[in-house]
């Protein structure tokens, strides 16, 4: 008997005959995402992705406990839809039954609570002499002998008992939940421009669920904002990469950018005319590094620079798509994914925008185009855009090294 | 570097780190509570050591407690004596202006059932004296709380005028003194003040941290915080560490004997701040009267972290109690207590110095402050 993990496709089954490259992607990127968990054999059969450790005394199989973190592991790919942890074995019934007793006693441990299952079976191998209603009924008896505290109930279980018989015989309960998805790199590259709050680091994830790469771009106003607040989108950006993979993060001195804009912009147009700048470096840097789209955490009427009227001032300087997956999202759905995601409480820290200084009082919610022209006639914004370029400092972000 | 952060923490003295190093090297110091000759030694030195302090402090060796911290110290003096002194009575006076480490004390206490009067403070940070004598009147009160210098203002609290008003009204009240950021400061004479107890911390003046001391006169029972062996007559249970003992000593002695000269140098230096800071528009927080090793400015047009984070550029380190966050602006409460105005306060910087800082550095600083001003300064 060995363990080995049962992953399951999602999406990526109706793909048509582009489907293997899909699957290629996945593998590799799964092969990539677990290489800390020591020399394992990544395949497929159907729709299923099965991850078996090579070594026999890989630790991380051993029991569901150690298991955990790799089946979590797992669920941070994209492409997956949930992973099991299931019993590997040959043999007849005798060691389907010896096996099953084996599976629930360590189950039973983990969870005494439980008290009623059910045995799903299903039997690939046509060669086996039981068929599957026969192995369910057989199993639940054994079963029922032997854990004289279990109960069956087919409609609400606590448990099932999942038996397949295949090549080899698997046994496995329940199943751990991933992000679905397509899996990352099988869409171009996108800039993500993180800040340090809640929005853009969902919106990263979710772009890079649809199987897109991700860098990302932040600007730095130090010493307006402090150290934190940039170790803060650090941190952050390493959540995202530990969905989207590696990324390049590059930091932007964006101090005298932000003192001149300051000088020579009319107050309540600051933050349309501070946000064309940033796009349009973001966009540089983007064609750089060979991404083909923009990725903002904008929301609709969040604020005043998320207006229409403010997205379509911003959008006009750039020729780049900017991809905006949370416009039509609720602030309350947004936190949701944050959470789900594990960014959340990174995002609340209290160093973001720490210094309201270039924020106006009463920023105009609905800028006309002229407006536009008028606050940028005295300031040279090439010149801005190219300091910002260069003023920049990169950051390779790995997560899984 | 210039380092305007002393208030916060001091490095240790090069005595100070050749006694650690000393210790750490040489040889097996024993356990003072052994019977064999290595802990019949440290014993001998850990009590020439407690009586050296007390000395500097005017005190008996036997009153001089070791701490890991000032807080636990404060913790010790407040919950002890209270938990000790039932009968003594149900009230408590101190201030808003103490540190957290007495307010959060006296916040439990009142949870469990106590009643604190906090005392209002003038601008200058002294509490008002006609209430506490009108609350000592009223009877019933078993403890003052009071911080002998403020962390953050440097203002000097009028101690003996509150002894000799707990000695004609109340004499059953004890007093607990945070004399932290008094210590190396000023001359304390422990038994000439009349106060019960008081909490001292040796990284704040040049020793390392984890070395505290309480001050608790002989005549004062309290319960202990920590319950074990029994070491420091049962005040203070756990082994005791003679290389921290020692190395709050070497800080003390080196503090004492260079007090009169440091309070000069820094008063000069303190005063030209002042003056200097006042031509640029800043606000001076700290009373006239405030001990010159701390002062507390505020900088029109910089809200106090900004302005730290300028001053780290340059290498100079100085200290807020103020932070923002996008949401809500943390102010100083000190500040705000003493009736200082919030939009000042949010802009307010401290500045605190040791015996180590020079007229240079002041005058450095002053360079800088002209140079933000230049470059990060944004009008609104």
């Amino acid at each position: 008997m060995s363990n080995i993990l049962l992953a399951r496709m999602g999406e990526i089954t109706l793909k048509g005959l582009n489907r293997g490259s899909f699957e290629i992607q996945l593998k590799s990127n799964l092969k990539y995402r677990l290489k800390k968990f020591g020399n394992l054999k990544i395949f497929q059969t159907q729709s299923r992705i099965w991850i078996e450790p090579v070594d026999e005394d890989n630790p991380y199989f051993a029991t569901e406990n150690n298991a955990k973190e790799i089946m979590q592991a797992v669920t941070q790919v994209f492409g997956i839809v949930s992973v099991s942890l299931a019993r590997k074995f040959e043999g007849g019934f005798d060691a389907v039954t010896q096996n099953a007793i084996e599976h629930v006693t360590e189950l039973l441990t983990n969870h005494p609570e439980y008290k009623t299952f059910k045995v799903d079976s299903k039997r690939g191998n046509k060669a086996f002499p039981m068929n599957s209603p026969e192995i369910c009924t057989e199993l639940g008896y054994q079963i029922l002998v032997n854990f004289p505290g279990l109960k069956v109930n087919v409609k609400n279980p606590d448990f099932i008992l999942n038996v397949e018989i295949r090549d080899y015989n698997y046994i496995y309960s329940g199943k751990m939940m991933a992000h679905r998805g397509l899996p990352v790199g099988t869409s171009g590259k996108g800039m993500l421009l993180l800040s340090g709050g809640i929005d853009s680091p969902v919106a990263g994830f979710m772009m890079a669920s649809r199987g897109m790469p991700l860098n990302a771009v932040y600007f730095h106003s130090y010493p307006y904002t402090s150290e934190q607040a940039l170790d803060k989108v650090k941190d952050l950006a390493r959540i995202v990469s530990g969905f989207s993979g590696r990324m390049t993060l590059h930091v932007v001195n964006f101090t005298k950018i932000q003192l001149d804009m300051y000088k020579n912009s009319p107050q309540d147009m600051l933050t349309i005319t501070m946000r064309r700048v940033m796009l349009q470096i973001a966009e540089r840097l983007a064609v750089k590094d060979g991404c083909k789209c923009l990725i903002t955490g904008e929301s609709l009427g969040q604020v005043a620079s998320q207006t229409l009227e403010a997205i379509a001032a911003t959008n006009e300087v750039v020729k780049m798509p900017v991809l905006r997956p949370l416009i039509g999202m609720d602030k309350q759905a947004t936190c949701d994914i944050s959470r789900q995601i594990g960014a959340f409480e990174t995002s609340i820290l209290p160093y973001e925008d720490c210094c309201t200084v270039f924020v106006a009082k009463h920023p105009k919610t609905h800028p006309h185009p002229e407006d536009v022209i008028e606050a940028e006639k005295n300031i040279d914004i090439e010149a801005m855009v190219e300091a910002g370029v260069n003023g920049t400092e990169d950051i390779v972000i790995n997560p899984f090294d | 570097m210039i380092y305007f952060d002393n208030s916060a923490t001091t490095f240790p003295s090069e005595g100070v780190r050749s006694i650690v190093r000393e210790y750490l090297e040489d040889e097996v110091s024993g356990n003072p509570g052994s019977l064999h000759t290595l802990g019949v030694k440290a014993d001998k030195l850990y009590r020439e050591c407690q009586t050296n302090i007390a000395r500097l402090l005017g005190a008996d060796a036997d009153e001089i407690i070791f701490t890991s911290c000032a807080t636990e110290s404060a913790n010790t003096a407040i919950r002890g004596y209270v938990s000790r002194n039932k009968r003594s009575g149900n009230k408590i006076i101190s201030t808003r202006t103490e540190h957290k480490a007495t307010l959060e004390c006296l916040a439990l206490l009142e949870k469990q059932g106590f009643e604190v009067i906090y005392l209002p403070v003038d601008k200058a940070g002294k509490p008002n004296l006609g209430l506490l004598e009108e609350e000592l009147s009223k009877g019933g009160v078993a403890l003052l709380c009071f911080t002998l210098v403020n962390n953050e203002t440097g203002s000097v609290l009028p101690i003996e005028e509150i002894v000799d008003l707990r000695n004609k009204i109340s004499r059953q009240t004890a007093i607990y003194l945070d004399a932290v950021q008094a210590l190396g400061k000023m001359k304390i004479d422990l038994h000439g003040l009349g106060v019960d107890m008081c909490s001292f911390s040796g990284h704040k003046i040049h020793s390392v941290k984890g070395t505290g001391i309480l001050y608790l006169k002989s005549s004062v029972k309290i319960d202990p915080l920590i319950y074990g062996g029994g070491q420091q007559k049962n005040m203070r249970s756990g082994t005791q560490s003679l290389m921290l003992a020692k190395a709050f000593e070497k800080a003390l002695s080196e503090a004492a004997a260079s007090m009169d000269d440091s309070h000069s140098d820094i008063a000069k230096i303190n005063a030209y701040l002042r003056s200097e800071l006042v031509k640029r528009d800043a606000v001076i927080l700290s009373p006239d009267d405030a001990v010159p090793y701390v002062l507390n400015v505020s900088f029109s047009g910089f809200e106090s972290e900004t302005m730290l984070h300028c001053l780290e550029i340059y290498k100079i380190y100085v200290s807020t109690v103020s932070a923002c966050s996008s949401k809500a602006k943390k102010v100083s409460y000190v500040l705000l207590e003493s009736g200082v105005d919030r939009k000042i306060a949010a802009n307010a910087v401290r500045l605190s110095f040791s015996r180590y800082n020079t007229m240079d550095e002041a005058k450095e600083f002053i360079k800088t402050i002209d140079e933000i001003y230049d470059t990060f300064l944004v009008k609104h």
